[in-house]
């Protein structure tokens, strides 16, 4: 079938969205949507026209045991983890995770000495500060691609590029993630080609911007985000952002 | 319905494995969509296994909703309706004899359905908005077919068991109110 169309698109869109496709029909055309943005765009208006039929909907409160099944499903207890199998594994892939972030900490010390210099030589040259603030920054796949670093006190952060970072003709905006509230902008990474850094100024020092940030993400936007403004789509890279000193 | 704004804020962060903000989208949005799902679905333990899998869906794929496109509202009911429509399919359930069947005496008669009729959902649901013009522009036929296919997720041959009406018949309703309804939308706008 060809889905190139416009008004066949349309109508299966229509039809998907309404629940009358069925079958193997639909499920190809769930394969279609995976596939192309502008089907999933047809869809995305077929859901808004139809999407608020759904509001005059009684609410029916779901029992108690349906958020415990949720939970149950995505975040396993600890003491569930030790008994289950599957929650082991579940365990086992942030401590990876950790244990892959700790290992690529020190072999950052190890190859790139300039970067975390000795008191001694802190004391020499001030513009050598070791880096305080520190976010590795990962893809949809898991993989380390951005890795951002800043002195306590300064109000430049440092972003070296591990993998290539496609903006799509968009900016690439850095967000910082409190543990508690919304987003804030951070700024806009310039592009650079792996293993290249680039620099962005900060707005204020990082201990005052960072202190209470748990974690760091990039969207892609099409201008630079102004501050009290939310990400406008999905996080494209996010890691967590630690304070190392 | 919740507040788009700060459910909006609170999918950013979900996408991030925010899990208090995860809660608050269910606490949020979870009877309105479980809602949805009985009515589709017209057995509790069914709409509560599809609310489930929507929100376990929500979790995986909240890095996904774009802002942009679509209210926050929209998104969830689309990934509840499609959970409900895909548990429908499974329990391979014939809706249209659960819904009224007629009696050997030939007069129509309630089964076990006290679902909202789908004709009075849909006016409410359009009350003071722009969609509602549009509905009631559409053929009585094309309305009615929209209703029972949106609201009790019935198939077209559902749909024409339920309106006594020939399936190729009810095939060009479903088709040509979808198309009036969009026309119509997209003058007004």
């Amino acid at each position: 079938m060809n889905y190139d169309r416009p008004e066949l698109l349309d109508k299966l869109a229509s039809e998907y969205v309404l629940g009358t496709l069925r079958g193997r029909a639909r499920r190809r055309f769930e394969q279609v949507l995976r596939a192309h943005p502008a089907a999933r765009s047809t869809v995305h208006a077929w859901e808004d026209r139809l999407g608020r039929l759904a509001s005059s909907v009684a609410p029916v409160k779901p029992p108690d045991r349906v958020w415990a099944a949720i939970e149950a499903r995505l975040i396993p207890a600890p003491r569930a983890a030790v008994q289950a199998p599957s929650g082991w594994r579940a365990w086992i892939r942030p401590l990876a995770g950790f244990a892959f972030g700790a290992v690529f900490a020190i072999g950052l010390v190890v190859n790139d000495p300039g970067r975390f210099v000795s008191v001694d030589d802190v004391a020499q040259s001030r513009q050598a500060l070791p880096q305080s603030y520190v976010g590795l920054l990962v893809n949809d796949a898991g993989d380390p691609t951005l890795l951002a670093s800043s002195t306590r006190y300064g109000r430049r952060l440092t972003v070296k590029f591990l993998r290539p970072v496609d903006p799509a003709g968009k900016v690439i905006q850095l967000w910082a993630l409190p543990r508690e509230g919304a987003p804030f902008p951070v700024g806009v990474v310039k592009p650079a080609k792996p293993p290249a850094s680039t620099t962005l100024d900060l707005a204020d020092t990082s201990e005052r911007l960072f202190s209470n940030v748990s974690r760091l993400a990039v969207s892609l936007e099409d201008a630079p985000a102004a501050g009290g403004a939310l990400p406008s789509g999905p996080f494209v890279l996010a890691g967590n952002c630690v304070k190392l000193w | 319905m919740p507040d788009s704004a700060s459910l909006q804020q609170d999918l950013s962060r979900v996408a991030l494995g925010d899990r208090a903000a995860f809660q608050r989208v269910y606490r949020a949005t979870s009877a309105h969509l479980f809602g949805v799902a009985l009515r589709i679905l017209n057995r509790r333990d069914l709409a509560e296994d599809a609310l489930q899998e929507a929100f376990v869906n929500v979790w995986h794929n909240a890095g996904s909703y774009q802002a942009a496109a679509s209210q926050p509202m929209t998104w969830l009911i689309a990934i509840v309706r499609n959970k409900a429509l895909d548990h429908l399919r499974a329990a391979q359930r014939h809706v249209a004899s659960s819904i009224d069947e007629e009696s050997e005496d030939g007069t129509t008669v309630e089964i076990a359905d006290e679902r909202p009729n789908p004709m009075q959902l849909m006016v409410q649901a359009t009350e003071g908005m722009r969609v509602r013009a549009c509905m009631e522009k559409l053929d009585a036929s094309h309305r009615q077919s929209l209703a029972l296919a949106y609201y009790h997720g019935l198939s077209h041959s559902e749909v024409a068991e339920q309106m006594r009406a020939p399936l190729g018949s009810v095939k060009a309703w479903v088709r040509r109110g979808l198309e009036r309804l969009k026309k119509c939308l997209e003058s007004a706008e």
